[in-house]
């Protein structure tokens, strides 16, 4: 698949992730030791009432989701030009409710915006929105991500 | 006495060194292992092939990294309650093992919150290292809303 072939529009569900006491903690203390992720009784104490998740976690899990999805797809006999993926970055991050150990939430990709990425002719940029809900609905995270998908034919420079 | 800092002690325009870390081989492949499984964060000769030339941190990594020294150059000692987003993360550059990085923020707003006992603080963090002639380059940048508690609630 090229960027030229790449069709917006699509909403790809990357998959499901249950948020753990252990796989908070084990994150938080190489992460993000703040006492409302790693320590029990100090989260009690804090405005969130118990452990939540850093919101690094539920980022870097939603990176997991897509590599895995995209990796079931090409066994699928999904057609790829490219083994690796690059970002110049992400946009509109936004954390909306805390995670709380138990708690599942299921990632949903929907590309929007095909760009010209110049400093990288033979690129182009797919922006897509990013939501992860629970199992009643309930948005807990969104942001939007952009990757750089291989063109056929370079951007001819002016 | 609470000595840590507050939502009163932070001003627009301050600047704070959230110090440095060299960056190994092992922490790349080992968030890339759990979170980031593509071969330019976890092979190095695979890397070569690739568009960044050599064996890079995920740029998550560097998010979670940035955080970590956040936590360590700052939070230590300020009243910390969380972040409701971040925008606009840019990947300047690639990260290599063995990069010396820096993290540096700058308070660009304050703004209190509609709740008595805390407050915004909006800073924009810039994660650095040194390149081969010595010059500091940039590797990433991001603005982020940090919620921070005030030391007498705001009537």
């Amino acid at each position: 698949m090229w960027f030229e072939d790449f069709q917006i529009g699509q909403k790809v569900v990357l998959g499901s992730y249950t948020f753990t006491e252990e796989n908070i903690l084990a994150f938080a203390k190489k992460y993000d030791p703040q006492p409302f992720h790693v320590d029990k009784a100090a989260a009690e104490k804090s405005i969130y009432g118990g452990l939540i998740a850093s919101g690094w976690h539920t980022a870097a899990v939603w990176m997991k989701l897509m590599i895995a999805n995209r990796r079931a797809a090409i066994a699928a006999g999904a057609q790829s030009v490219q083994d690796n993926f690059v970002s110049p970055g992400v946009r509109e991050i936004r954390w909306l409710k805390p995670v709380r150990p138990g708690t599942t939430l299921t990632y949903v990709n929907e590309s929007f915006a095909k760009l010209d990425w110049p400093t990288l002719p033979q690129f182009g940029l797919i922006e897509g929105r990013n939501e992860a809900r629970d199992e009643s609905g309930a948005l807990y995270y969104s942001f939007i991500n952009r990757v750089l998908i291989a063109r056929r034919n370079p951007l001819i420079r002016r | 006495m609470d000595k840590r800092l507050h939502f009163e002690d932070f001003a627009a325009g301050q600047v704070y060194s959230l110090g440095t870390h060299r960056i190994t081989a092992e922490e790349i492949i080992d968030f890339a292992t759990e979170f980031d499984p593509q071969p330019q964060h976890l092979d190095p000769e695979a890397a070569k092939a690739s568009i960044l030339r050599g064996l890079a941190a995920s740029g998550w990594h560097l998010c979670a990294l940035a955080m970590r020294m956040m936590v360590d150059g700052l939070f230590v000692r300020a009243a910390s309650m969380g972040s409701p987003g971040v925008d606009d993360v840019q990947w300047r550059r690639p990260v290599y093992a063995g990069d010396n990085l820096r993290l540096d923020a700058e308070v660009l707003e304050t703004r209190p919150s509609s709740r008595a006992d805390r407050g915004y603080v909006r800073v924009r963090f810039t994660m650095s290292r040194t390149n081969e002639t010595g010059e500091r380059e940039r590797v990433m940048l991001f603005v982020s809303s940090v919620i921070v508690g005030r030391e007498r609630e705001n009537a």
